[in-house]
Protein backbone atom coordinates (compact mmCIF):
# COMPACT_ATOMS: atom_id res chain seq x y z
CA UNK A 1 0.00 0.00 0.00
CA UNK A 2 2.86 2.10 0.86
CA UNK A 3 4.56 2.18 -2.41
CA UNK A 4 1.31 2.92 -4.20
CA UNK A 5 0.75 5.83 -2.08
CA UNK A 6 4.21 7.11 -3.11
CA UNK A 7 3.65 6.69 -7.15
CA UNK A 8 0.01 8.30 -6.95
CA UNK A 9 2.38 11.56 -4.68
CA UNK A 10 5.01 11.11 -7.36
CA UNK A 11 2.51 11.65 -9.94
CA UNK A 12 0.46 14.21 -8.10
CA UNK A 13 3.86 16.23 -7.20
CA UNK A 14 4.26 16.16 -11.31
CA UNK A 15 1.05 17.59 -11.88
CA UNK A 16 1.22 20.47 -10.04
CA UNK A 17 4.68 21.38 -10.74
CA UNK A 18 3.35 21.05 -14.52
CA UNK A 19 5.81 18.75 -15.41
CA UNK A 20 5.93 15.10 -17.10
CA UNK A 21 5.03 12.59 -14.58
CA UNK A 22 7.05 9.42 -14.24
CA UNK A 23 6.75 6.69 -16.58
CA UNK A 24 6.32 3.57 -14.21
CA UNK A 25 3.46 0.75 -14.15
CA UNK A 26 0.79 1.69 -12.17
CA UNK A 27 -1.69 -0.70 -10.09
CA UNK A 28 -5.15 -0.89 -12.00
CA UNK A 29 -6.73 0.05 -8.67
CA UNK A 30 -5.24 3.13 -8.82
CA UNK A 31 -6.00 4.36 -11.95
CA UNK A 32 -8.91 6.21 -11.10
CA UNK A 33 -7.08 7.89 -8.54
CA UNK A 34 -4.73 9.40 -11.13
CA UNK A 35 -7.44 10.54 -13.05
CA UNK A 36 -9.32 12.94 -10.56
CA UNK A 37 -5.98 14.16 -9.60
CA UNK A 38 -5.67 14.95 -14.30
CA UNK A 39 -8.87 16.36 -14.05
CA UNK A 40 -8.26 18.51 -10.62
CA UNK A 41 -4.91 19.80 -12.18
CA UNK A 42 -6.55 20.77 -15.59
CA UNK A 43 -9.16 22.76 -13.61
CA UNK A 44 -6.69 25.08 -11.99
CA UNK A 45 -6.57 28.05 -12.14
CA UNK A 46 -4.95 29.36 -15.78
CA UNK A 47 -4.20 25.70 -16.71
CA UNK A 48 -4.68 24.50 -19.78
CA UNK A 49 -3.82 27.35 -22.50
CA UNK A 50 -1.18 26.45 -24.78
CA UNK A 51 1.91 28.58 -24.59
CA UNK A 52 2.45 31.07 -27.78
CA UNK A 53 5.72 30.26 -28.02
CA UNK A 54 5.09 26.24 -28.56
CA UNK A 55 1.58 27.08 -30.94
CA UNK A 56 4.13 29.51 -33.44
CA UNK A 57 6.88 26.10 -32.82
CA UNK A 58 4.07 23.60 -34.17
CA UNK A 59 3.39 25.75 -36.80
CA UNK A 60 7.23 26.40 -37.81
CA UNK A 61 6.78 22.31 -37.67
CA UNK A 62 4.05 21.93 -39.79
CA UNK A 63 5.35 24.02 -42.64
CA UNK A 64 7.89 22.03 -42.95
CA UNK A 65 5.45 18.78 -43.41
CA UNK A 66 3.28 20.72 -46.02
CA UNK A 67 6.41 21.70 -48.04
CA UNK A 68 6.28 25.60 -46.74
CA UNK A 69 2.13 25.53 -47.74
CA UNK A 70 1.53 27.08 -44.55
CA UNK A 71 1.84 30.90 -44.11
CA UNK A 72 2.56 32.67 -41.38
CA UNK A 73 1.23 36.22 -41.35
CA UNK A 74 1.12 36.94 -37.51
CA UNK A 75 2.71 36.61 -34.12
CA UNK A 76 1.09 34.34 -31.81
CA UNK A 77 0.12 36.21 -28.51
CA UNK A 78 -1.71 35.24 -25.69
CA UNK A 79 -4.76 37.59 -26.50
CA UNK A 80 -5.09 35.88 -29.83
CA UNK A 81 -5.23 32.43 -28.35
CA UNK A 82 -7.68 33.61 -26.33
CA UNK A 83 -9.85 35.26 -29.21
CA UNK A 84 -9.16 32.24 -31.22
CA UNK A 85 -11.20 29.80 -28.97
CA UNK A 86 -9.87 29.69 -25.71
CA UNK A 87 -11.70 32.86 -24.11
CA UNK A 88 -14.40 30.79 -21.93
CA UNK A 89 -12.22 27.66 -21.15
CA UNK A 90 -9.71 30.01 -19.47
CA UNK A 91 -12.40 31.80 -17.86
CA UNK A 92 -14.34 29.18 -16.35
CA UNK A 93 -10.66 27.10 -15.20
CA UNK A 94 -10.00 30.67 -13.90
CA UNK A 95 -13.08 31.50 -12.64
CA UNK A 96 -12.60 34.66 -13.77
CA UNK A 97 -12.24 35.69 -16.94
CA UNK A 98 -9.01 36.59 -18.51
CA UNK A 99 -7.17 39.59 -20.14
CA UNK A 100 -10.31 41.79 -21.29
CA UNK A 101 -10.29 44.75 -22.01
CA UNK A 102 -12.30 46.98 -19.28
CA UNK A 103 -15.43 48.53 -20.85
CA UNK A 104 -17.40 51.64 -19.52
CA UNK A 105 -21.06 50.36 -20.34
CA UNK A 106 -22.93 53.27 -18.47
CA UNK A 107 -22.67 55.49 -21.50
CA UNK A 108 -23.17 52.77 -24.15
CA UNK A 109 -24.64 49.44 -22.82
CA UNK A 110 -24.67 47.85 -26.14
CA UNK A 111 -20.79 47.86 -26.58
CA UNK A 112 -18.50 45.40 -26.40
CA UNK A 113 -21.09 42.39 -24.85
CA UNK A 114 -18.78 39.88 -23.39
CA UNK A 115 -17.81 37.07 -25.42
CA UNK A 116 -18.27 34.28 -22.54
CA UNK A 117 -21.19 32.10 -21.71
CA UNK A 118 -22.30 32.34 -18.23
CA UNK A 119 -20.70 34.31 -15.25
CA UNK A 120 -22.39 37.61 -13.82
CA UNK A 121 -21.18 40.73 -13.20
CA UNK A 122 -21.02 41.95 -9.05
CA UNK A 123 -21.06 44.85 -7.87
CA UNK A 124 -17.62 45.40 -5.29
CA UNK A 125 -17.64 49.49 -4.41
CA UNK A 126 -18.74 52.15 -5.05
CA UNK A 127 -17.21 54.53 -8.39
CA UNK A 128 -16.95 57.38 -5.84
CA UNK A 129 -15.82 55.67 -2.60
CA UNK A 130 -12.46 54.61 -4.10
CA UNK A 131 -10.06 57.70 -4.80
CA UNK A 132 -7.27 57.85 -7.17
CA UNK A 133 -4.10 55.38 -6.73
CA UNK A 134 -6.00 53.59 -4.31
CA UNK A 135 -6.62 49.74 -4.28
CA UNK A 136 -9.64 47.79 -2.10
CA UNK A 137 -9.90 44.35 -1.84
CA UNK A 138 -13.24 42.47 -2.71
CA UNK A 139 -14.56 39.33 -2.46
CA UNK A 140 -17.22 37.30 -4.29
CA UNK A 141 -17.29 34.16 -2.73
CA UNK A 142 -15.30 33.11 -5.97
CA UNK A 143 -12.61 35.26 -6.57
CA UNK A 144 -10.44 36.74 -4.77
CA UNK A 145 -8.95 40.03 -5.78
CA UNK A 146 -8.17 44.01 -5.61
CA UNK A 147 -9.73 46.75 -7.69
CA UNK A 148 -7.19 49.55 -8.12
CA UNK A 149 -8.52 53.01 -9.39
CA UNK A 150 -5.98 54.30 -12.02
CA UNK A 151 -6.77 57.86 -12.02
CA UNK A 152 -6.70 59.69 -15.32
CA UNK A 153 -10.69 58.89 -16.47
CA UNK A 154 -9.51 55.51 -17.29
CA UNK A 155 -11.75 52.63 -15.81
CA UNK A 156 -10.38 50.56 -12.57
CA UNK A 157 -8.70 47.42 -12.99
CA UNK A 158 -9.34 44.55 -10.87
CA UNK A 159 -6.66 41.49 -10.56
CA UNK A 160 -7.47 38.29 -8.75
CA UNK A 161 -8.01 34.89 -8.32
CA UNK A 162 -9.72 31.32 -6.93
CA UNK A 163 -8.95 30.20 -3.90
CA UNK A 164 -10.38 27.95 -1.15
CA UNK A 165 -12.64 29.39 1.70
CA UNK A 166 -10.72 30.37 4.53
CA UNK A 167 -7.38 30.95 2.45
CA UNK A 168 -8.20 34.60 1.46
CA UNK A 169 -5.13 36.35 0.31
CA UNK A 170 -5.09 39.71 1.79
CA UNK A 171 -4.87 42.95 0.34
CA UNK A 172 -1.88 45.59 1.54
CA UNK A 173 -2.99 48.53 -0.33
CA UNK A 174 -0.77 51.06 1.38
CA UNK A 175 2.08 48.41 0.31
CA UNK A 176 0.89 48.62 -3.36
CA UNK A 177 0.21 44.50 -2.73
CA UNK A 178 -1.47 41.44 -2.64
CA UNK A 179 -0.11 38.65 -0.17
CA UNK A 180 -0.86 35.06 -0.56
CA UNK A 181 0.34 33.32 2.53
CA UNK A 182 -0.68 29.99 1.43
CA UNK A 183 2.35 30.87 -1.61
CA UNK A 184 4.10 32.94 0.40
CA UNK A 185 3.91 35.36 -2.55
CA UNK A 186 2.90 38.98 -3.24
CA UNK A 187 1.43 40.13 -6.34
CA UNK A 188 1.35 43.71 -7.42
CA UNK A 189 -1.80 45.14 -8.15
CA UNK A 190 -1.18 44.75 -12.15
CA UNK A 191 -1.10 41.04 -11.15
CA UNK A 192 2.59 40.63 -11.66
CA UNK A 193 4.76 38.45 -9.37
CA UNK A 194 6.75 40.29 -6.85
CA UNK A 195 8.29 37.68 -4.72
CA UNK A 196 7.41 33.83 -3.99
CA UNK A 197 8.80 31.07 -1.85
CA UNK A 198 7.70 28.28 -4.16
CA UNK A 199 10.40 25.82 -6.00
CA UNK A 200 8.55 26.59 -9.28
CA UNK A 201 7.49 30.10 -11.18
CA UNK A 202 4.26 31.78 -10.40
CA UNK A 203 1.94 33.04 -12.90
CA UNK A 204 1.22 36.65 -12.92
CA UNK A 205 -2.60 37.09 -11.22
CA UNK A 206 -5.29 37.13 -14.15
CA UNK A 207 -7.18 40.37 -15.20
CA UNK A 208 -10.60 40.62 -14.30
CA UNK A 209 -13.10 41.85 -16.45
CA UNK A 210 -14.21 45.44 -14.99
CA UNK A 211 -17.02 48.01 -16.21
CA UNK A 212 -18.74 50.99 -14.17
CA UNK A 213 -22.31 51.00 -13.87
CA UNK A 214 -24.81 52.79 -12.22
CA UNK A 215 -22.28 54.32 -10.30
CA UNK A 216 -21.09 51.26 -9.04
CA UNK A 217 -17.47 49.30 -10.20
CA UNK A 218 -18.26 45.58 -10.83
CA UNK A 219 -16.16 42.71 -11.85
CA UNK A 220 -17.31 39.61 -14.25
CA UNK A 221 -16.86 36.15 -12.91
CA UNK A 222 -18.18 32.58 -14.63
CA UNK B 1 -9.34 22.00 -56.31
CA UNK B 2 -8.28 24.52 -54.08
CA UNK B 3 -5.28 23.27 -51.56
CA UNK B 4 -6.19 23.22 -48.16
CA UNK B 5 -5.71 26.74 -45.90
CA UNK B 6 -3.26 24.77 -43.56
CA UNK B 7 -3.03 27.98 -41.25
CA UNK B 8 -7.27 28.46 -41.03
CA UNK B 9 -7.20 24.88 -40.14
CA UNK B 10 -4.36 24.81 -37.30
CA UNK B 11 -5.69 28.12 -35.81
CA UNK B 12 -9.37 26.89 -35.70
CA UNK B 13 -8.13 23.88 -34.20
CA UNK B 14 -4.45 24.36 -32.17
CA UNK B 15 -6.23 25.45 -28.65
CA UNK B 16 -9.15 23.33 -28.95
CA UNK B 17 -7.03 20.18 -29.32
CA UNK B 18 -4.39 21.62 -26.80
CA UNK B 19 -6.78 21.68 -24.04
CA UNK B 20 -8.22 18.62 -24.67
CA UNK B 21 -5.02 17.10 -24.09
CA UNK B 22 -3.99 18.69 -21.30
CA UNK B 23 -6.99 18.37 -19.53
CA UNK B 24 -6.19 14.53 -20.08
CA UNK B 25 -2.68 14.49 -19.08
CA UNK B 26 -3.03 17.64 -16.73
CA UNK B 27 0.67 18.81 -17.57
CA UNK B 28 2.40 21.38 -20.04
CA UNK B 29 4.83 18.85 -21.87
CA UNK B 30 2.65 16.02 -22.27
CA UNK B 31 0.07 18.27 -23.85
CA UNK B 32 2.50 19.72 -26.16
CA UNK B 33 4.30 16.42 -27.15
CA UNK B 34 0.58 14.71 -27.77
CA UNK B 35 -0.89 18.10 -29.90
CA UNK B 36 1.94 17.57 -31.95
CA UNK B 37 1.40 14.65 -32.92
CA UNK B 38 -2.14 15.02 -33.41
CA UNK B 39 -1.50 17.56 -35.92
CA UNK B 40 1.75 15.87 -37.68
CA UNK B 41 -0.05 13.02 -38.12
CA UNK B 42 -3.32 14.19 -39.57
CA UNK B 43 -2.44 16.71 -41.58
CA UNK B 44 -1.00 14.83 -44.09
CA UNK B 45 -4.03 13.00 -44.77
CA UNK B 46 -6.52 15.62 -44.36
CA UNK B 47 -8.69 15.95 -47.74
CA UNK B 48 -8.49 19.45 -49.78
CA UNK B 49 -11.87 20.59 -49.14
CA UNK B 50 -13.43 18.89 -46.21
CA UNK B 51 -15.76 20.79 -44.04
CA UNK B 52 -14.57 22.40 -40.75
CA UNK B 53 -16.47 19.57 -39.05
CA UNK B 54 -14.67 16.86 -40.88
CA UNK B 55 -11.15 18.40 -39.90
CA UNK B 56 -12.56 18.48 -36.23
CA UNK B 57 -13.33 14.99 -36.17
CA UNK B 58 -10.24 13.60 -37.98
CA UNK B 59 -8.26 15.40 -35.88
CA UNK B 60 -10.05 13.84 -32.82
CA UNK B 61 -9.71 10.81 -33.74
CA UNK B 62 -6.13 10.99 -34.33
CA UNK B 63 -6.01 12.01 -30.68
CA UNK B 64 -7.95 9.33 -29.38
CA UNK B 65 -5.26 7.02 -31.03
CA UNK B 66 -2.70 9.08 -29.76
CA UNK B 67 -3.48 9.78 -26.12
CA UNK B 68 -4.46 5.52 -25.86
CA UNK B 69 -0.72 5.19 -27.44
CA UNK B 70 0.85 7.35 -24.67
CA UNK B 71 -0.91 5.67 -21.86
CA UNK B 72 0.23 2.40 -22.91
CA UNK B 73 3.83 3.76 -23.61
CA UNK B 74 3.91 5.55 -19.65
CA UNK B 75 1.22 3.63 -17.58
CA UNK B 76 1.78 0.10 -19.34
CA UNK B 77 -1.92 -0.41 -19.23
CA UNK B 78 -4.73 -0.59 -21.81
CA UNK B 79 -6.42 2.59 -20.53
CA UNK B 80 -9.89 3.58 -21.78
CA UNK B 81 -11.37 5.59 -18.55
CA UNK B 82 -8.58 8.62 -19.49
CA UNK B 83 -10.29 9.29 -22.72
CA UNK B 84 -14.01 8.73 -23.09
CA UNK B 85 -14.16 12.53 -23.28
CA UNK B 86 -12.36 12.15 -26.59
CA UNK B 87 -15.71 10.42 -27.85
CA UNK B 88 -17.44 12.90 -26.48
CA UNK B 89 -15.87 15.72 -28.07
CA UNK B 90 -16.17 14.68 -31.35
CA UNK B 91 -20.13 14.78 -31.25
CA UNK B 92 -19.78 18.22 -30.61
CA UNK B 93 -19.40 20.63 -33.03
CA UNK B 94 -15.86 22.79 -33.29
CA UNK B 95 -16.98 25.87 -32.23
CA UNK B 96 -18.50 24.44 -28.60
CA UNK B 97 -15.10 23.07 -27.70
CA UNK B 98 -14.72 25.38 -24.58
CA UNK B 99 -18.05 23.26 -23.33
CA UNK B 100 -16.00 20.33 -21.88
CA UNK B 101 -13.56 22.66 -19.79
CA UNK B 102 -16.82 23.92 -17.97
CA UNK B 103 -18.47 21.36 -17.31
CA UNK B 104 -15.07 20.16 -15.68
CA UNK B 105 -14.62 23.08 -13.49
CA UNK B 106 -18.51 22.14 -12.43
CA UNK B 107 -17.88 18.90 -11.74
CA UNK B 108 -14.44 19.44 -10.16
CA UNK B 109 -16.37 21.29 -7.48
CA UNK B 110 -19.17 19.33 -7.02
CA UNK B 111 -16.92 16.25 -6.18
CA UNK B 112 -15.03 18.65 -3.72
CA UNK B 113 -18.31 19.99 -2.13
CA UNK B 114 -19.59 16.08 -1.23
CA UNK B 115 -16.21 15.03 0.10
CA UNK B 116 -15.26 14.94 4.02
CA UNK B 117 -14.12 18.15 5.11
CA UNK B 118 -10.59 16.81 5.78
CA UNK B 119 -10.60 15.07 2.28
CA UNK B 120 -11.36 18.58 0.61
CA UNK B 121 -9.45 20.65 2.44
CA UNK B 122 -6.10 18.58 0.98
CA UNK B 123 -6.91 18.42 -2.15
CA UNK B 124 -8.03 22.25 -2.30
CA UNK B 125 -4.94 23.00 -0.69
CA UNK B 126 -2.67 21.06 -3.00
CA UNK B 127 -4.45 21.41 -6.18
CA UNK B 128 -6.17 24.75 -5.79
CA UNK B 129 -3.95 26.96 -3.73
CA UNK B 130 -0.51 24.95 -4.91
CA UNK B 131 0.66 24.19 -1.77
CA UNK B 132 3.40 21.73 -1.51
CA UNK B 133 2.76 18.44 0.60
CA UNK B 134 4.63 19.94 3.52
CA UNK B 135 3.08 23.14 3.51
CA UNK B 136 -0.30 21.62 3.67
CA UNK B 137 0.55 19.22 6.25
CA UNK B 138 0.97 22.32 8.40
CA UNK B 139 -1.79 24.15 7.79
CA UNK B 140 -3.66 20.76 8.72
CA UNK B 141 -1.72 20.67 11.53
CA UNK B 142 -0.73 16.47 10.45
CA UNK B 143 2.38 14.99 9.96
CA UNK B 144 3.46 15.01 6.12
CA UNK B 145 3.24 11.32 5.92
CA UNK B 146 -0.24 11.40 7.00
CA UNK B 147 -0.92 14.45 4.27
CA UNK B 148 0.45 12.22 1.55
CA UNK B 149 -1.73 8.92 3.02
CA UNK B 150 -4.57 11.32 3.58
CA UNK B 151 -4.30 13.31 -0.56
CA UNK B 152 -4.36 9.44 -1.96
CA UNK B 153 -7.46 8.44 0.04
CA UNK B 154 -8.96 12.20 -1.31
CA UNK B 155 -8.22 10.94 -4.39
CA UNK B 156 -9.67 7.66 -4.48
CA UNK B 157 -12.85 9.00 -2.97
CA UNK B 158 -12.95 11.66 -5.35
CA UNK B 159 -12.63 9.09 -8.23
CA UNK B 160 -15.62 6.90 -6.71
CA UNK B 161 -17.63 9.90 -5.91
CA UNK B 162 -16.94 11.30 -9.66
CA UNK B 163 -17.74 7.53 -10.93
CA UNK B 164 -20.89 7.77 -9.06
CA UNK B 165 -22.02 10.86 -10.31
CA UNK B 166 -21.75 9.00 -14.05
CA UNK B 167 -19.00 11.37 -14.96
Amino acid sequence: MSRRIRRVGRYVDALLRDRRPPRAAVDPDDLEALAAAIELSSARPQAGMPDPRFVERLEGRLREHTDGDFPVHRRVTRRGLLQAGGLAAAAAAAGVVVDRAAVDHGSNPAADELAVNGGEWHPVVAADALPVGRAMRFSTGKVEGVVVNRGGGRVPRAVGGVHPPGLHPAAQPAAGRLDCPCHSAAFGFTGEVLHHQQPQPLRPLPRIPIRVRDGHVEVHVV
Amino acid sequence: MAPPDWEALYRDNIVSIYKLMYSKVGNQPDAEDLTSQVFLGALPHLRPGSSTGEVHRYLLATARTVLADHWRRTLGLQVTTLDDEVAAAAEQPAEAGEEPASQRVRRVRRVLAALPANYRTILELRFLSGCSLRDAAARMGISVGNAKVLQYRALRRAAELGREAGT
